[in-house]
């Protein structure tokens, strides 16, 4: 029966020093890395326990360690050294609770080993203590945005309640970064600044204040989950955002309303028809164009060419031949208009549309030329001296004789477009358009017109002739006076056709080529 | 011809014993008053005010440290034993702690002023003497708590008796280290414990 109860006893002691055990080990375990002293002690409960690493060298389990302590001059008193094997870190503590622990007086405590003092240590065991965590840890939510309520419970102490002091440290859910906040004496706390709609970790440790008592930090309670209101809308700032919106759009509205005309036409271009250009061509005449043409003799027609800018008349005119020992032939009528010289100055390439939407006016003077030329063709070879400044162009009428392929290189880009009647004279070349390279000595090249003439001459008119090279760039003519030897020179070479780089104008070649094919001439251009 | 002068006597004396018997009755209940004082002040149940003097002993015990002459001579003083066992300290009555309390405030209160009679630095002379106003000041804490149970007596130098209740410092600094430990011991725990305070609280 004795034996019974002893093994109860035994079993009971186990059970206690496992538990005690368990938390004993975790104090000794942090006591280790943060105490420096060698007799490590700390206050649990009312009992002080006092430890101290066991040596590497001996492992001698024989070893008789003792452990004394004393206070207020009284007499050393022994304590029971137990041992301790830390599981982690496979270490050995020999430890030793002082069983009534004098609190408020110096402590002195010895640890011997065979009777030679190995530590010794003087402390106050209210300074010690190591509290365990609190207890009860309850987060909830507070009802309000952004904010829970915490509260624990104190470890069980007497004589401590008022003499604590805690630290709650918050963290969001998957977070590392947590926030701190310390409180006096009591057991609740409300956290603010929170995020709303988001799950906190909340963790408690306790400390004694420092005043009466003093100790450690316990460990971290473990940590308890909270969840934050999901947060409302303002009303405030959803009537402002509300209010904002419609201000901004009656601004908008009004603005689209007051210009609507011409976003109308940015967004939704209108097609653009010719209809405006040709006055009655669609509502009267049904498109027929050559009733419309013969209707409106094209007065509008010179004025609407003078619209586009591109498009500058460059006016040929072509005159019979003037010697240049001063007879005027009777036949020249005609003086080109300063202001047309300033109009070839411009691009070219479009030359050869205003000289075809010019024509009408001079259609019937020139049939007039063409026909005087034709019956006095000597006076081809004739030159005779022109007595303005303008850019005269000399219609060649193309002498079968002259077959060489002599191309005058600088040379008016100008196009004849005529409508001949009588085609029998002029049937020397059947290319449909004179092709001259146009050069500038500059080298600039803006815009050419293309001349075909294979088998075209440029007749070297005589030592009498003044030949000037004009280069239109499109932009700037340069005149340079030539020299008939030169263009004897330059006539020798052949004539070669250039693209023309104008958009305008490709359409318009079978149109021109048509026109032209019944018979052309080569056109030199001169400028006094 | 006598009545008259009789009863006159008779009157005076009567009117004298009258007087007299009020007046012994007035001072009579001046006296019960004077015996039954019923304490004017409030309880002082706030033990940031303790708290408040152990932080100033623990300044003392800084300024003992670093203080370099005219720090005070060796002698002996009588100080009270600090040492609190729970167990036993729980096991002892209210009285019997307040007593000892008392006895230890004023021992000090003694040990304190002989050391200040030795000590010429002034920054520790002030401190000592912050230290001796906290001490009266703790006397008047106890007795507004009704645990004043004997008053405060004091006894003549050189005369104290040693007790099983006092111990002997020989230096200055453990005098104060001492008087920090009752502060935080036994002081703390009356003061914490007192009945005056706990009705209050319950």
């Amino acid at each position: 029966m004795r034996n019974d109860r002893l093994k109860i006893v035994f079993v009971l002691c186990l059970a206690f020093v496992s538990t005690g055990g368990q938390h004993l080990e975790s104090k000794v375990v942090q006591l280790l890395q943060d105490e420096a002293e060698d007799i490590k002690c700390f206050v649990e409960g009312k009992d002080l326990t006092c430890f101290w690493e066991e040596e590497e060298e001996r492992n001698n389990l024989h070893d008789q360690y003792t452990f004394t302590y004393s206070y207020e001059n009284k007499k050393k008193m022994a304590c029971v050294v137990s041992s301790l094997s830390l599981l982690a870190s496979n270490k050995t503590v020999f430890f030793c609770k002082l069983p009534k622990t004098p609190f408020f007086t110096t402590l002195v405590v010895q640890v011997y080993r065979d009777a030679q003092m190995l530590y010794s240590r003087s402390l106050n065991a209210e300074n010690f203590l190591f509290l365990d965590p609190p207890r009860n840890l309850t987060v909830t939510n507070s009802g309000k945005e952004g904010q829970l309520n915490v509260s624990w419970l104190p470890p069980p102490l007497k004589y401590m309640d008022d003499s604590l002091i805690y630290e709650v440290r918050y963290a969001m859910e998957g977070s590392n970064m947590g926030k701190v906040e310390v409180i006096k004496v009591s057991t609740m706390l409300v956290l603010l600044g929170l995020q709303s709609d988001t799950r906190y970790k909340v963790w408690v440790r306790v400390k004694p204040d420092g005043v009466a008592y003093k100790g450690y930090w316990s460990a971290w309670t473990e940590p308890v989950f909270g969840v934050t209101q999901p947060g409302d809308m303002d009303p405030l700032i959803v009537v402002l955002v509300l209010f904002i919106g419609l201000i901004l759009c009656l601004l908008s509205l009004t603005v689209i309303l007051s210009h609507h005309k011409f976003l109308l036409k940015k967004l939704w271009p209108d097609i653009p028809t010719p209809e405006h250009k040709f006055p009655g061509l669609f509502t009267v005449y049904k498109g027929d164009f050559k009733e419309w043409m013969s209707q409106n003799n094209g007065s509008i027609w010179g004025r609407s060419v003078h619209v586009y800018a591109e498009e500058l008349p460059s006016p040929l005119e072509v005159l019979s031949e003037v010697s240049l020992t001063g007879h005027a032939t009777s036949q020249r009528e005609e003086r080109k208009p300063v202001e047309e010289e300033e109009e070839k100055e411009s691009e070219r390439s479009d030359s050869r549309l205003t000289d075809r939407w010019r024509e009408p006016p001079h259609a019937h003077w020139l049939m007039e030329q063409l026909r005087a030329l034709q019956d006095n063709p000597e006076s081809l070879s004739q030159s005779s001296l022109l007595q303005s400044h303008d850019t005269y162009v000399t219609l060649n009428q193309g002498d079968n004789e002259r077959q060489d392929d002599d191309v005058f290189e600088e040379t008016v880009p100008l196009q004849t477009l005529f409508t001949t009647a009588g085609t029998s004279s002029l049937s020397t070349s059947r290319s449909d358009l004179g092709s001259l390279q146009q050069s500038s000595g500059s080298g600039r090249l803006s815009s050419q017109s293309s001349f075909e003439y294979p088998n075209h001459t440029w007749p070297p008119k005589g030592p009498g002739y003044a030949y000037m090279a004009v280069a239109d760039s499109g932009v700037s003519m340069d005149y340079s006076p030539m020299s008939s030897s030169r263009i004897a020179e330059l006539g020798k070479h052949r004539m070669y056709t250039n693209d023309y780089k104008n958009d305008i104008f490709p359409h318009k070649w079978p149109l021109s080529g048509q026109h032209i094919k019944s018979g052309s001439g080569s056109c030199t251009g001169t400028v006094w | 011809m006598g009545s008259v002068a009789e009863r006159s006597k008779a009157l005076d004396l009567g009117s004298s014993l009258s007087g007299g018997v009020g007046l012994v009755s007035v001072l009579m209940v001046f006296v019960w008053l004077g015996e039954n004082q019923v304490s004017p002040l409030r309880p002082i149940c706030d033990l940031r005010v303790l708290d408040h003097f152990v932080r100033e002993a623990r300044d003392s015990e800084v300024i003992m440290r670093g203080c370099r002459g005219g720090c005070g001579v060796m002698k002996s003083y009588f100080v009270p034993l600090t040492s609190v066992d729970f167990a036993v300290w729980e096991h002892t009555d209210v009285h019997g702690q307040a007593v000892e309390v008392q006895t230890g405030l004023s021992l000090l209160d003694q040990a304190l002023n002989n050391a200040m009679k030795t000590v010429s630095n002034s920054p520790l002379a002030s401190a000592l003497e912050n230290n001796i106003s906290n001490i009266h000041s703790l006397g008047q804490i106890l007795h507004s708590l009704d645990l004043q149970q004997a008053r405060s007596t004091v006894l003549p130098d050189d005369s104290v008796p040693a007790s099983a209740q006092t111990q002997e410092v020989s230096s200055l600094p453990e005098l104060l280290q001492v008087q920090s430990s009752f502060l935080r011991g036994k002081v703390r725990l009356l003061l914490s414990a007192a009945p005056a305070c706990q009705r209050q609280n319950s």
